[in-house]
């Protein structure tokens, strides 16, 4: 046993002491998950620089440190946090990691809406999901995903019924507030819509302490035939924070998920975000967006796994790069064999404001059928300088001319998210990134 | 109000403007013609401010309120404050900035330097609207990006509405006649001439004499290879319709 737990004990120092605590009064499967996630995790241990997946994320200041896994507490200052709950939307707090029902509203949910913990969601409603995501999981050497596993004692299922159309806006936040630095958060959401059901979903990540600590998140959604799911994270945790979060979208026949990502926190982030379209019909957007100074760092990796035919994604990532910060965006597209008739999109756009900013940026298509239409295309550019000077002899000042171009060149790929709370939501997020464009 | 003394400019090197003088007062209007790649356009950016363009000799001197202004020494939106109005020969297209939105920032802009009340949204589309109506331009190019899919009539149109809105005291009309039928080109020239006051000025830049029936110069300037090298009444823009530059260019 203490050998097996030899890569989590070097890299989280109460790893043990808190298994044994936390662990005890779990759920039968969530223990076996965690014991199927600690040998998974000390097969793979932290990636390096020669691991192909992480080839522009170098995680070795994070390898070097020593996380703890800190207590729930019992958090009732909500603070900023204010600006960004509207009561008429269903509110999902995570405090540190934990599910916070306290701080939710979750007291008169619409019929065919549940969301509980997953420690008291029934097992046999779970397992399957479960089972599901750990045979796909096989395939992939994901160490981060197996991180969360291996540590979780909970997390949120939200469920969606069958044929429930749901309007209300489900907004899971994600707040950060520990005492001391090092501590490491794995919050666990897992999403089920079920046939013909419809739902938007809203993750918001953000801290209100200053310090250094490690958000390693995973999100995993089903969507059953011909659901549909709208689903953005937002990624705006403090700038010390290492956030690595991981989303895996399964998708049945004739189910649409239309995705984006902003990520405008955080020292480290990488979002992974993997799609796998397992029947014919199953259509996906991965839109996403990135605005970052300094010295951030920023990659998103997406993965579209083409598993059957007739099925289309669609992706476009927009990124604004200031001060010496760093971007990578990975799109690797997949198309099986029998996933004939295939169409798959991928665009990726780079402005770079800074002078030390830099991006690599690279399509990665692994097609094993012939009847497919996929494009792919990035470009990485300055402003126009023609079209500064147009406006600033238009008595517009050169930081405001700037301002505008970027907007314009936001607002192209927010406008792809319909629902106007979550675009004023990111617009919010964004607004500090903006004062330091010029 | 404007005044160009000896002005020497260059563009990576190259000598484009070679020694040129020209004076402009408050109430007149100026043509300059000349052949393709004279100088037209580098002069009317230079007296823009595009940063592009090195002047290494003579000096631009600019009178506004009783004040004179070395004007090389103003940045682009600087000039653009002082009643400085470029019309491109090749208006910008701007994806991701709505034309309306643009005109408010600029208007707003120059009404905050000169200490005039600045307007809010819907003030402001009242004003825009009454300076479209004499410009016979289509108000869907409002909610569109500045110049994106915008005709090349609809563009020079935008020009001189920016004219319009922004109300300039020395305006350059660089080649605004281009690419436009005879219709269009009425209604633009009407709009500039009911722009034109007392107090402000007009410097047209044209290749055709065309233009010049509808906006009526005061002096016809020839410029060749980066000089001015004739200076006469309106009447000079017929002759060099009718003989071309040749016989200028010794
Ligand atoms: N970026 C540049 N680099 C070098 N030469 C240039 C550049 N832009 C313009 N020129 C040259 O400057 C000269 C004048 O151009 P321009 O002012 O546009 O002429 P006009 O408007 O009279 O037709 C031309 O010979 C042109 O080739
Ligand atoms: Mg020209």
């Amino acid at each position: 046993m203490v050998t097996q737990t030899e890569k989590l004990n070097s890299l989280i120092t109460d790893y043990f002491e808190k298994e044994q605590k936390l662990g005890a009064q779990l759920p039968e499967w969530m223990k076996e998950l965690r014991q199927q996630g600690l040998s998974r995790f000390n097969e793979l241990g932290i990636p390096t620089i020669k691991n192909e997946e992480w080839k522009y994320t170098n995680l070795s200041s994070l390898a070097e440190r020593k996380f703890y896994i800190p207590e729930p507490q019992p958090f009732k200052e909500l603070g900023e946090l204010h600006e960004y709950l509207d009561p008429a939307e269903i509110n999902v707090v995570f405090v540190n990691g934990d599910f916070h029902p306290k701080l939710s509203n979750l007291t008169d949910l619409p019929k065919g809406v549940s969301i509980v913990n997953l420690t008291t969601a029934s097992a046999p409603g779970i397992q399957p999901f479960e089972t599901h995501i750990r045979e796909y999981q096989q395939k992939f050497s994901d160490p981060f995903a197996a991180l969360n596993d291996a540590i979780t004692h909970g997390g949120v299922l939200v469920k969606i019924d069958e044929k429930t159309v749901l309007k209300r806006l489900i907004h899971i936040v994600h707040v950060t507030c520990v005492p001391k630095e090092n501590a490491i958060l794995s919050p666990r959401t897992l999403i089920v819509l079920g046939k013909s059901a419809q739902a938007e979903v809203l993750e918001t990540y953000m801290s209100c302490t200053p310090v250094g600590y490690f958000t390693n998140a995973l999100t995993d959604i089903f969507l059953e035939e011909n659901s549909v799911l709208r689903y953005t994270k937002a990624q705006n945790e403090g700038r010390q924070a290492y956030h690595i979060g991981t989303t895996r979208i399964f998708q049945k026949r004739d189910s649409l998920s239309e995705n984006f990502s902003m990520t405008t926190g955080g020292m480290l982030t990488r979002n992974n975000l993997m799609i796998i379209l397992e029947n014919s019909g199953a259509n996906t957007f991965l839109n996403g967006l990135y605005a970052v100074q300094g010295e951030q760092h920023v990659d998103n990796h997406t993965c579209v796994d083409h598993q059957a035919p007739n099925a289309t994604s669609n992706q476009y990532y927009k990124g604004i790069l200031n001060g010496n910060s760093h971007a990578v965006f990975n799109g690797k597209i997949f198309v099986k064999r029998i996933a004939q008739q295939t169409n798959s999109y991928q665009l990726n756009k780079n402005l770079l404001l800074g002078k030390g900013a830099r991006v690599d940026t690279k399509p990665q298509l692994e097609i094993f059928a012939d009847d497919v239409k996929c494009t792919h295309g990035a470009t990485i550019g300055q402003l126009n300088e023609d079209e500064l000077f147009y406006l600033e002899t238009r008595g517009i000042h050169r930081e405001l001319a700037v301002r505008m171009l970027c907007r314009g060149f936001v607002d192209d790929i927010l406008n792809r998210i319909s629902n106007p709370s979550v675009v004023a939501k990111l617009n919010k997020m964004l607004a500090p990134s903006f004062e330091t464009f010029k | 109000m404007l005044a160009i003394k000896n002005l020497h400019a260059e563009i990576n090197g190259t000598p484009i403007i070679k020694g040129m003088n020209l004076t402009i007062n408050p109430g007149e209007i100026h043509a300059i013609m000349g052949p393709n790649g004279s100088g037209k356009s580098t002069l009317a950016k230079i007296i823009a401010g595009h940063p592009d363009y090195q002047v290494t000799e003579g000096s631009i001197e600019y009178e506004v309120n009783f004040k004179k202004i070395n004007l090389l020494e103003l940045q682009p939106e600087e000039r653009a404050r002082e009643g400085i109005f470029l019309a491109f020969q090749y208006p910008v297209e701007i994806p991701g900035v709505n034309t309306s939105v643009f005109l408010r920032a600029a208007f707003n802009a120059i009404c905050r330097h000169q200490g005039a009340e600045e307007m809010d949204p819907i003030e402001f589309d009242e004003y825009l609207k009454s300076k479209m109506k004499f410009l016979d331009m289509d108000e869907k190019c409002l909610n569109r990006p500045v110049n994106v899919d915008f005709s090349g009539g609809e563009k020079k149109r935008n020009e001189i509405l920016q004219m319009a809105v922004l109300n300039p005291r020395l305006a350059v009309l660089d080649e605004t006649d281009s690419g436009l039928d005879i219709d269009s080109l009425r209604v633009v020239a009407d709009g500039v001439n009911r722009l034109k006051r007392k107090d402000n000025a007009i410097l047209v830049i044209t290749h055709y004499q065309r233009l010049l029936n509808y906006i009526v110069p005061d002096f016809v300037h020839i410029l060749i290879d980066g000089k001015i090298v004739r200076s006469e009444g309106k009447e000079l823009a017929l002759k060099v319709e009718e003989k071309g530059y040749d016989w200028l260019a010794q």
